[in-house]
């Protein structure tokens, strides 16, 4: 349980990341949204995604139209604003940040070990 | 096979089996709930819901006749339930679906595993649910909270309903289900007036007839003891209990059980309340009873068992799918102040009309039965036909409809059932007026008759008796029967005014009064008095009494009372005899002219606003006030008792009472074993002044002396005593 439970909090950390990825793209819905994040094999429910995405429109990140469609219920069409582009920029900054240090410590880990080695 | 059924979905129609609906319609709720507090939650479920739409709205139209089980479970997996909302879970695709629970329906578990906390309860409530909720905290039956809740309210003076508004206010309500093994409900099915008995009988596993004999007990010890008290001659002091107190809190205990227990009204409830355990096999016998039942009073038993059938199949399903009962729909939180300000007023409104009722329904009850013993007095007071037609509309329609108005109103909040047209209030009301209307009337007509007052003189020949003193009493040779009548009710006994027998209706409505003659002999007048439409009317009634007065000597004798027949009917006839005493002379009058004391004529003749009577010395001085068993000597300035000093005593006031006990008391006992012609002094007289009247003075010489010593000491402490 333990493990999953930090599996579970690394993927909430870049969440929100991911989103405004696809999202800044292009227009996006919901349904579209999780099908590319399974395609990159990220899986999330839909019942995450929707109170997420409302959080975000109501912090001015997203805004969205309603799209008419002749097979189905109106759509929800999302959008990041200005604030939302912003914010991802932010984001994406602290994301390279954290993929470096991230990186660089764990190969540090293995130089270290070789130097160990190399030393009698 | 199943049921299908037609939902509109977001604008659009969406066949869909029956019990996918269900799990649906609980997903939805459920995650109404888990976005409750959530900005936006609304938007967020309405989302959601979209989502489904769109797919259901895709099978469709691939073909599929409706939604099944499959499909919603199917797509609720996919979305992802509430709990797993909040983790947030986003797996790789490694861990397969989103990690959610295994469990293929959707279930509404009891709240067994979160933490402890009090809430309102959203679907087990009567005003609010705060008591639902405490049971469900402190897993008893909530409606013995409920009931101790009651008790409580009525022990602190409504303290506790104080605190009942502010939990209401600040606990958030939330959907529960209680999990109670046994709980209290009523029994319609073995219901006399409301199954309450029978519902207890069945929680506590007793007899049926036991509570109901508990309920019944005070009424039943009350009529026996009341029986005992009225039907025998002596009087039975005994204890009257039960019939105060007790019987009304009964009565009060059964009313509150009947609001507040709810009706067990399916079969499920059924079982709960005589405690069985909830499964197949008990609910179909109870089933199968109630069937049996139903065969006897039912015309077509086949469509009936065909459904007992279908209900019984939906029980099972529910069972086994673990859905425990039915949670009724999510109402808006409603909290907020002016939201309890309104309650609280519509509670505190329907607990007073409550009380105004029980009050205007026992003070109803008690006017009919009084009426019913009054009854026979009618006749003298009511006559002619429109006024009979007035008395009993009045009653009627001003009287007893607007409580049984008020009842009925109240009762159908009470059961919940709808008002009824609205016309109803309009006739009432009408009729009520209409009421009113008689009800004026009757009192016009009432008030005429009895408008004008007057009276008769007359002299009564009278001789001076042979020693000086004269001594009044009243006829009580005739004895007169007490008879009571099937409920125990001795009224007619001995009213204060009147005796009521077959024929006609005695009065005591006399009065004695004595006064100074002005010559130096006795005298008597007899007054009638009555009242009537006209004076003459009234002269003419006044003069049809019939109050004869006896003197044998020194005993004069006036009858008890005087009679009226329907005929003459009651128009407040009264009698004044008036004795004139010269000064120097003598009473006495006994103990039986105790009604004729204190009973106020209301003649001008010593206040203004009476009846003026024509007395031929009217410029007399104000009567005497006069006590029985106390013998007076009339003097110069009036009555005295005789031996005082004229200067102590005040003639209006009688002394302290206990000193005129005390002085009574020694008297009466000599009345009592001395013959009708009493003795010239009465032993045990307290003399201490020198007596001014000659004939005191003549009295004294008579006396023995020695007898007075003693108690002329006790009398000079006892006025000692009264003085200080």
């Amino acid at each position: 349980m333990n493990i999953e439970n930090t599996q579970s909090q690394m993927r909430k950390g870049i969440l929100e990341f991911c989103i405004l990825s696809i999202i800044r793209r292009g227009e996006a819905y919901p349904s579209d949204i999780v099908e590319e994040m399974k395609a990159a094999n990220l899986n999330i429910l839909e019942g995450t995604l929707y109170p997420l995405l409302t959080r975000l429109k109501n912090a001015d990140m997203l805004t969205y139209r309603w799209v008419e469609s002749n097979s189905g219920p109106p759509r929800k069409y999302f959008s990041l604003t200005e604030k939302g582009l912003a914010f991802y920029r932010e984001l994406e900054t602290t994301w390279k940040e954290l993929a470096d240090a991230v990186d660089a410590l764990a190969n540090k880990s293995e130089r270290i070990s070789e130097n160990q080695e190399i030393k009698p | 096979m199943k049921k299908i059924i037609n939902i509109n979905f977001h604008s659009r129609v969406i066949p869909i089996e029956e019990t996918a609906y269900d799990i649906l319609r609980k997903y939805v709720e459920s995650l109404k709930k888990h976005f409750a507090n959530e900005e936006g939650g609304d938007e967020i479920v309405n989302d959601i819901e979209n989502r489904f739409a769109e797919l259901f709205s895709d099978r469709l139209k691939k073909g599929a006749v409706c939604i099944t089980d499959a499909d919603v479970n199917e797509i609720i997996t996919s979305m992802g339930r509430p709990e797993d909302f909040d983790q947030d879970e986003i797996n790789t695709g490694t861990n397969g679906n989103g990690g959610s629970k295994t469990s293929s329906a959707y279930a509404e578990e009891a709240t067994d595993d979160e933490p402890r906390r009090l809430y309102r309860s959203e679907n087990d409530k009567m005003l609010g649910g705060v008591c639902g909720g405490l049971a469900v905290y402190l897993r008893i039956d909530p409606s013995v909270v409920r009931i101790i809740y009651a008790v409580l309210i009525l022990g602190s003076f409504g303290t506790a309903l104080l605190l009942y508004f502010i939990l209401w206010i600040a606990l958030p309500p939330k959907s529960m289900v209680t999990k109670i093994k046994k709980r209290l409900f009523r029994d319609p099915d073995h219901r006399v007036i409301a199954g309450v008995a029978s519902g207890l009988a069945a929680y506590f596993n007793v007899e049926i007839w036991i509570p109901r004999v508990i309920f019944c007990l005070p009424l039943i010890v009350g009529l026996i003891t009341s029986i005992f008290r009225h039907a025998f001659w002596f009087n039975y002091d005994g204890p009257v209990f039960f019939t105060g107190g007790f019987g009304g809190t009964l009565f009060i205990t059964y009313i509150i059980l009947w609001i507040v227990l709810p009706e067990a009204s399916t079969a499920s409830e059924k079982l709960e309340m005589r405690g069985e355990k909830i499964d197949l096999a008990s609910i179909k016998n109870t089933i199968k009873s109630d069937l049996e039942g139903f065969k006897q009073k039912a015309s077509s038993v086949g469509s009936e068992m065909k459904q007992r059938a279908e209900e019984f199949g939906t029980e099972i399903k529910d069972r086994s799918l673990g859905i425990k009962k039915d949670i009724s729909s999510v109402k808006i939180p409603r909290q907020g102040i002016g939201h309890a300000i309104g309650v609280l007023f519509k509670a505190f409104f329907l607990f007073i009309t409550v009380i105004i009722t029980f009050a205007l329904v026992a003070a109803l009850i008690g006017v009919i039965f009084s009426g019913g013993i009054v009854l026979p007095l009618k006749e003298y007071v009511i006559h002619g036909f429109w006024q009979n037609i007035l008395v009993w509309s009045t009653l009627l329609l001003f009287l007893i409809l607007p409580v049984v108005g008020l009842l009925t109103w109240l009762i159908r909040r009470i059961i919940g059932a709808r008002s009824g047209s609205t016309y109803l209030g309009y006739i009432f009301g009408s009729l009520w007026v209409i009421g009113l209307i008689s009800f004026i009337f009757l009192i016009a007509t009432f008030s005429r008759q009895f408008s004008t007052r007057s009276g008769v003189n007359e002299d009564v020949q009278m001789t001076s008796p042979a020693n000086g003193k004269l001594i009044v009493q009243v006829d009580d040779s005739k004895p007169f029967y007490i008879d009571s009548d099937w409920m125990g009710m001795n009224w007619r006994h001995k009213g204060p005014f009147f005796n009521l027998s077959e024929d006609s209706l005695t009065m005591n409505t006399v009065r004695v009064d004595i006064l100074k003659s002005k010559d130096s002999a006795w005298h008597l007048h007899r007054e009638k008095i009555s009242r009537g439409n006209t004076s003459a009317e009234a002269r003419s009634l006044a003069s049809q009494i019939d109050f004869p007065i006896v003197q044998n000597d020194s005993l004069l004798t006036l009858s008890r009372g005087f009679a009226i027949t329907p005929k003459q009917q009651f128009r407040n006839q009264q009698v004044l005899v008036v004795i004139e005493i010269p000064v120097g002379k003598r009473i006495l009058l006994k103990s039986n002219l105790d009604d004729y004391k204190w009973f106020n004529i209301n003649s001008k003749h010593w206040n203004n606003n009476g009846i003026n009577i024509d007395f031929d010395d009217s410029d007399n001085d104000y009567p005497n006030s006069w006590d029985t068993e106390v013998e007076y000597t009339m003097t110069v300035n009036g009555l005295e008792r005789s031996g005082k000093n004229a200067g102590y005593n005040n003639n209006e006031q009688p002394e302290n009472p206990e000193k005129a006990e005390k002085k009574e008391k020694p008297e009466r006992k000599e009345n009592s074993d001395s013959s009708e012609i009493k003795k010239d002094n009465p032993k045990g007289e307290y003399r201490y002044h020198k007596p001014k009247t000659a004939n005191a003075a003549a009295t004294n010489v008579a006396d023995p002396s020695g007898e007075n010593k003693v108690p002329e000491s006790i009398a000079t402490i006892a006025l000692l005593t009264s003085m200080s």
